[in-house]
């Protein structure tokens, strides 16, 4: 399968401009400036259906013709790299290893919006992905791709690279854009959007680091080439960030469409040491669960979505028979519970409460009722929140029940897990 | 699909039809037509956040749920209220907040008044689902999981009772702007504190305690003191300010427990300063006058109100008899009620003959007529308060605006924050405003006049002008003294291109504002300035209301326009004597300077002060210490012994506004009317109008009308005011006053109400204490480098006429050589450095230990 994110990631010297323009980059952003008015390169990116790979799937060239035109207020493009779904470790390969990549996405995108500051919000923890792309973004300005008038266009664009403060929830686009403006990175109310009024009340998008990823490609080799992979609705290549109790863990790009068997079989090479296949979280830990039985799910939006799932962000986490799936959502509601910014009552309160529950089921100490109460707890919060934090916390929690309540009843009437391992799960 | 006109939306909530303007929120909408759609984290005057959650309501092609506190309305929308999905989603909110929300009702202040009781009680389930220890926040002294924190001097927090609706937060940047009160941590641990090191003591700080919709945050003011199901309120004004804030006092039968606000979109918006939150408790005070006091034989004694009331009559009548009743004076203070001021100024124009009577207690420079027209006609301007929250630009000129008017400072922060006005102050330092000036001009002291020269030069030079001719403008430049922008530049040390650059911002403004306040009042050539105020607001042709010198006390503007001075204007001199049934005494009257230097020179032998303190307020300590202690026969009514009573040969015990009906006239001109809470706790505290008929009476001359007629006859004299409108083709000279000499005393004093004190009256009220218990001389880094200080030590101030010792306080507002004394604290008498010989300059010196 042809790779296209990915062509040049094993090269080591790669995230050097030098070897970036020698193995074909910096092409795409000339042509654009050339020969691409923004409204026609929009209409081009919208054409290519590229979606975003951030998780929320939305397609990219629809959000940036949101913005509005003439409104005399600054546009701000926003570079997401706050990846910090449990699974997920794209982002920063692509940081690491091709960040020109990213630096042209963005350029690109900026102008597309006419946007003249970009940022690049950085989970503080990502220290060496964040330098690499200062590194390149200083290249980048030293050839004249950035600063003003770039490659004589006209066209001026600043890039800040920002780095977080260690929340989840900042991948969140309205946290980041809270963190980003200095306050504490608390989700706000949509309406009124980011494309409408986003960082500074101006009209802003956030595109995640893979999305603009593709962009030079899809400018280099145009828009049929890029339909020509993936699917109808959903086209072009996603990496999928393998984990979990899989032989071959790591990144792997692929077509979307491609069935979910053949990355975790053909190339993670399956669950190793002989078990079985328990169950697997396809897209980042915020998704629900697919069973065995759904293993030939195609990887794409609409497929994902019918078999009652999530693409989400491309994280499969792969579970065998050894784990106890209370113990998973345990792990799972900590994780939220601790990540919830606090603002919303159903979130703050709701995860923490889960959290406290289901620990107490894991620990032997669950009472009789303990599963509905926190199925109705789950109910309260879904859809009641600011932002998808609290859906993503309830997703997982009330997919793992459904699929293993035994488990559960198991615990709360024995005190102890139903499955039987010596495997050391911390 | 009906079409309503642009502005209008028509909407369905659970069947009932509703139109509103466009812009409106669900929430609003479905309280126009009664349907309480319950909250936590709305609030009317701050921007919506969504967060608690509980205004969830159901609109018809919505995906899901909307909030209601920040959804705007749109045409034919359809809302349910009420339906089986919102009656779940609100229990679910309820069930959240009470999983870990201590059961506290039994002792929590806020029982009662409570939001989470009241949406418990209509929304929530009997039994609880919480089967875990609640999670609590420790008190970090206490070790116990009671969380009582004081995180400001006022303020407590119960960090468990929180339920994280951030009103507080917001109120506080939104708003005030201050930054004294912050969340932190995150998720279930999130914490309301102040910064750590600081505490939440801005002006403003009272505010949270009303706003937070539990009893998380609590002042000490009525703490534990009593449940709000057993008071009584009654509507009232601040008596400090001349913002006019509305108020309700809550009072059981013995005392007045608390202030809290009493919206009035038109004034306050709901918000009150913490002097007008606390301002109240001098009326309980321990040590109020209780009996006349009759000095005899050099010492006073407590006598009778007969024998205090006959003594004055008779003394009166002496005076009166023997030298004329020019000789007697009367001075009241600003914060009387406009009742009051009038049945004064009757008694003393009408009963004793005398045109000497004065408000105006605090200033030096008094002057009527001719000189005084601009100065009248900025203070007499049809300021709105309101319509300051809709300026692009405005000129804060000396004023320290917080301080001086806390609420329309406020005003001015909401046009800063919704309109992007720009905002320019200046002023002998910096101000609270700095965080969103575009500029603050900091001139030298005593350089105000010089720098107004420079500004209207720099809009006559380029042409900045509206609506007069180039030739007229030239000649207004030859009006003004220094005669360049240049040289005005060089003496107040503020570069020209910015004062240039305010000229612009004014004149490109479409709604500006030139307001004044009590560092113009407080110098010495008061009407200069107003001169150069006067002129800049005619070249720039901004609109009547919008250039204003405002009155400084509560009811300034009330004594103003009932006629209490000297000289007034003809028609309302002609409306009180036919109202008083004879034409007004012939010789002119004195005003409060002259009545001073009257005194001195023994041409005034007796002044009766009602409510006034002069003797620490008046800007020259020596010289209005030396008028009083000259008098034959001085009368003062107050409501606690000051160093002016300590002068009287009478002392009278007089009522506090909370224990009468009265009106105010605020800065606007409105008209305010408050209650009474409670009549005065010992029969022997009379209310001025009682007093001053009790006079008259002894004198033969009785007042006759009851309340009810003095109120009546006062609002319609009031209802004859009339505003002066400035000459648009009339300018004034602006020559600034030949500079003090000042030689060895390099300093500049400046003094005036410390940010939590107003006047003589609130250092007894106690809350108000624990912010600022005395007075402290305030000075900037880098003087406090200079002079080798540290915080708190002792340092003594010198002038030419006195000297005092005091603690140092650093303060970043201030540059070099200006420093500041509060002056409401009665051990510091600040006054007695400033006299016409010290001009205000001092020394200052570190006292070893």
């Amino acid at each position: 399968m042809e790779r296209v994110l990915f062509k040049y990631v094993d090269e080591p010297e790669q995230y050097r401009i030098d070897n970036y323009i020698k193995n074909g980059g910096y092409q795409a952003l000339p042509r654009v400036l050339k020969e691409l008015p923004p409204d026609e390169l929009i209409d081009l990116v919208k054409k290519s259906g590229v979606r975003g790979r951030g998780g929320a799937g939305f397609p990219a060239g629809m959000k940036w013709g949101f913005v509005p035109k003439d409104i005399g207020r600054p546009k701000y493009l926003c570079c997401n790299a706050d990846e910090s779904e449990p699974g997920t470790c794209k982002d920063r390969v692509l940081m690491e290893r091709d960040p020109h990549m990213v630096v042209e996405g963005i350029i690109i995108a900026s102008y597309a919006i006419q946007a003249h500051t970009a940022f690049v919000y950085v989970r503080g923890e990502f220290v060496y992905p964040a330098h690499r792309m200062e590194e390149a973004i200083k290249e980048a300005y030293e050839k004249g791709y950035l600063g003003k008038n770039i490659l004589g266009s006209g066209f001026d664009l600043d890039i800040i690279v920002h780095t977080g403060g260690g929340a989840y929830i900042c991948g969140e686009e309205t946290a980041l854009l809270s963190s980003l403006e200095g306050d504490r990175g608390l989700s706000r109310i949509r309406p009124p959007f980011p494309a409408i009024k986003g960082l500074y009340a101006s009209p802003t998008v956030v595109n995640n680091v893979e999305t603009l990823a593709n962009l030079p490609h899809i400018i280099n080799r145009g828009v049929d080439w890029y339909r020509s992979h993936g699917t109808e609705k959903s086209p072009g290549t996603k990496i999928f960030s393998l984990s979990g109790n899989i032989a071959r863990p790591g990144n792997y790009e692929v077509d979307l469409g491609t069935p979910l068997s053949y990355v975790i079989n053909e190339l993670g090479g399956g669950v190793p040491g002989g078990y079985k296949l328990k169950t697997i979280i396809p897209g980042g830990s915020s998704t629900p669960l697919l069973m065995p039985d759904q293993i030939d799910t195609p990887l794409d939006f609409e497929s994902m979505a019918q078999a009652g799932s999530m693409l989400g962000s491309g994280a499969i986490i792969v579970i065998d028979e050894r784990a106890c799936m209370v113990w998973v959502a345990m792990k799972l509601i900590n994780f939220y519970a601790h990540e919830s910014c606090g603002k919303c009552t159903p979130c703050r309160e709701g995860t923490a409460w889960l959290k406290q529950i289901i620990s107490r089921i894991e620990n032997g100490g669950g009472q009789t009722g303990d599963i509905e109460l926190i199925l109705d707890a789950c109910k309260n919060i879904m859809g009641r929140t600011i932002c998808p934090l609290g859906d993503a916390a309830v997703m997982p929690t009330e997919s793992i029940i459904k699929h293993f309540r035994d488990e559960f009843a198991y615990h709360i009437e024995h005190g102890k897990c139903l499955v039987k391992t010596d495997y050391p799960f911390e | 699909m009906a079409d309503n006109g642009k502005d209008k939306v028509t909407l369905t909530i659970d069947g009932h039809t509703v139109t509103v303007d466009k812009g409106t929120t669900v929430i609003e909408a479905a309280k126009n037509i009664g349907i309480e759609i319950p909250y936590f984290c709305w609030h009317p005057k701050l921007d919506s956040v969504g967060a608690c959650r509980m205004c969830l309501v159901e609109i018809e092609k919505f995906p899901k749920p909307a909030v209601a506190c920040a959804t705007d309305v749109m045409q034919d929308m359809v809302v349910h209220t009420n339906s089986e999905t919102i009656v779940k989603a609100r229990r679910g909110v309820i069930e959240f907040l009470l999983l870990n929300h201590p059961l506290d009702c039994p002792t929590c202040d806020k029982g009662g008044e409570c939001d989470l009781q009241d949406n418990v009680f209509k929304y929530g389930v009997d039994t609880s689902r919480q089967t875990f220890t609640r999670k609590r926040v420790i008190d970090e002294d206490t070790h116990t999981t009671f969380d009582d924190k004081r995180i400001g001097p006022e303020i407590i927090r119960n960090m468990n009772r929180c339920v994280t609706c951030f009103k507080c937060v917001r109120f506080n940047k939104e708003i005030a702007g201050e930054y004294d009160l912050g969340a932190y941590q995150r998720g279930a641990d999130t914490v309301i504190d102040a910064p750590p090191g600081r505490q939440i003591a801005n002006l403003y700080s009272g505010n949270v305690v009303e706003i937070c919709p539990v009893g998380a945050l609590t002042n000490t003011d009525w703490r534990y003191r009593v449940r709000v199901w057993l008071t009584k309120t009654a509507d009232s004004i601040s008596g400090y300010d001349a913002d006019g804030q509305n108020i309700k006092l809550w009072y059981d039968h013995r005392q007045i427990f608390r202030a809290t606000s009493r919206r009035n979109d038109a004034v306050d918006e709901g918000w009150i300063c913490d002097i007008a939150r606390y301002g109240y408790q001098y009326v309980n005070a321990e040590d109020r006058l209780t009996t006349p006091l009759i000095k005899k034989q050099g010492k006073q004694v407590e006598s009778t109100w007969e024998e205090a009331i006959d003594l004055i009559a008779r003394r009166f009548k002496e005076i009166k008899d023997k030298k004329g009743s020019v000789c007697i004076a009367g001075l009241a203070g600003g914060n009387q009620s406009t009742e009051t001021i009038y049945l004064f100024n009757k008694f003393f124009r009408h009963v004793l003959h005398s045109n000497s009577v004065d408000y105006r207690l605090d200033y030096i420079d008094l002057k009527d007529g001719e000189d005084a027209a601009a100065y009248n006609s900025l203070s007499s301007a049809p300021f709105v308060i309101a319509d300051l929250g809709k300026t692009d630009a405005v000129l804060v000129f000396a004023s320290n605006f917080i301080k001086d008017h806390p609420i329309v400072n406020l005003w001015m922060r909401k046009a800063h924050r919704k309109n992007n006005a720009r905002i320019f102050t200046a002023n002998p330092v910096e101000t609270k405003s700095a965080d969103i000036s575009e500029d603050e001009l900091i001139y030298r002291p005593d350089t105000e006049a010089a720098f107004l020269a420079g500004l209207l030069h720099a809009v006559i030079d380029n042409k900045l002008y509206k609506d007069i001719d180039d030739g007229k403008a030239a000649d207004v430049k030859g009006m003004l003294n220094p005669a360049s922008l240049s040289e005005a530049a060089d003496i107040c040390g503020i570069n020209a291109d910015r004062i240039i650059g305010l000229a612009r911002a004014l004149a490109e403004a479409k709604n500006p504002y030139i307001i004044a306040g009590e560092y113009l009042n407080a110098t010495p050539h008061r009407h200069v300035l107003a001169n150069g105020l006067y002129n800049l607001a005619n070249l720039l042709s901004v609109a009547d209301g919008q250039a204003v010198i405002p009155a400084s006390h509560a009811n300034s503007a009330g004594a103003e326009r009932v006629g209490l001075r000297p000289t007034i204007p003809t028609h309302l001199a002609e409306l009180l004597a036919e109202k008083w049934g004879k034409p007004l005494p012939e010789p002119p009257g004195n005003n409060t300077s002259k009545i001073l230097k009257g005194a001195l020179r023994e041409d005034i032998d007796s002044i009766f002060i009602l409510g006034a303190n002069p003797a620490v307020r008046y800007p020259d300590g020596p010289f209005v210490n030396a008028a009083l202690d000259k008098l034959d026969f001085l009368v003062v009514a107050d409501l606690f012994e000051t160093a002016t009573t300590a002068k009287a040969d009478v002392v009278l015990p007089l009522a506090g506004w909370s224990e009468q009906d009265g009106s105010f006239i605020n800065l606007e001109g409105r008209h305010q009317r408050f209650e009474r809470a409670l009549p005065p706790r010992r029969a022997g505290i009379k209310r001025g109008v009682e007093i001053i008929r009790k006079v008259a009476e002894a004198l033969d001359v009785p007042l006759e009308e009851d309340d009810n007629a003095l109120r009546r006859e006062t609002e319609e004299v009031l209802a004859a005011w009339k505003c002066q409108p400035r000459d648009r083709n009339q300018y004034y000279p602006v020559r600034p006053p030949a500079a003090v000499e000042h030689g060895d005393y390099p300093y500049r004093l400046l003094t005036g109400n410390d940010l939590h004190h107003y006047g003589y009256l609130t250092e007894h009220c106690p809350s108000l204490m624990r912010f600022t218990s005395e007075a402290y001389l305030e000075l900037s880094p880098r003087l406090v480098e200079k002079l080798d200080i540290a915080e708190g030590d002792l340092v003594r101030v010198e002038s030419v006429t006195a000297r005092l010792m005091l603690k140092a306080k650093i303060s970043d507002f201030f540059e070099g050589e200006v420093v500041f004394i509060p002056n409401n604290f009665s051990a510091m008498p600040v006054n007695e450095l400033i006299s016409h010989e010290s001009g205000g300059w001092v020394k200052i010196e570190k006292l070893d230990e």
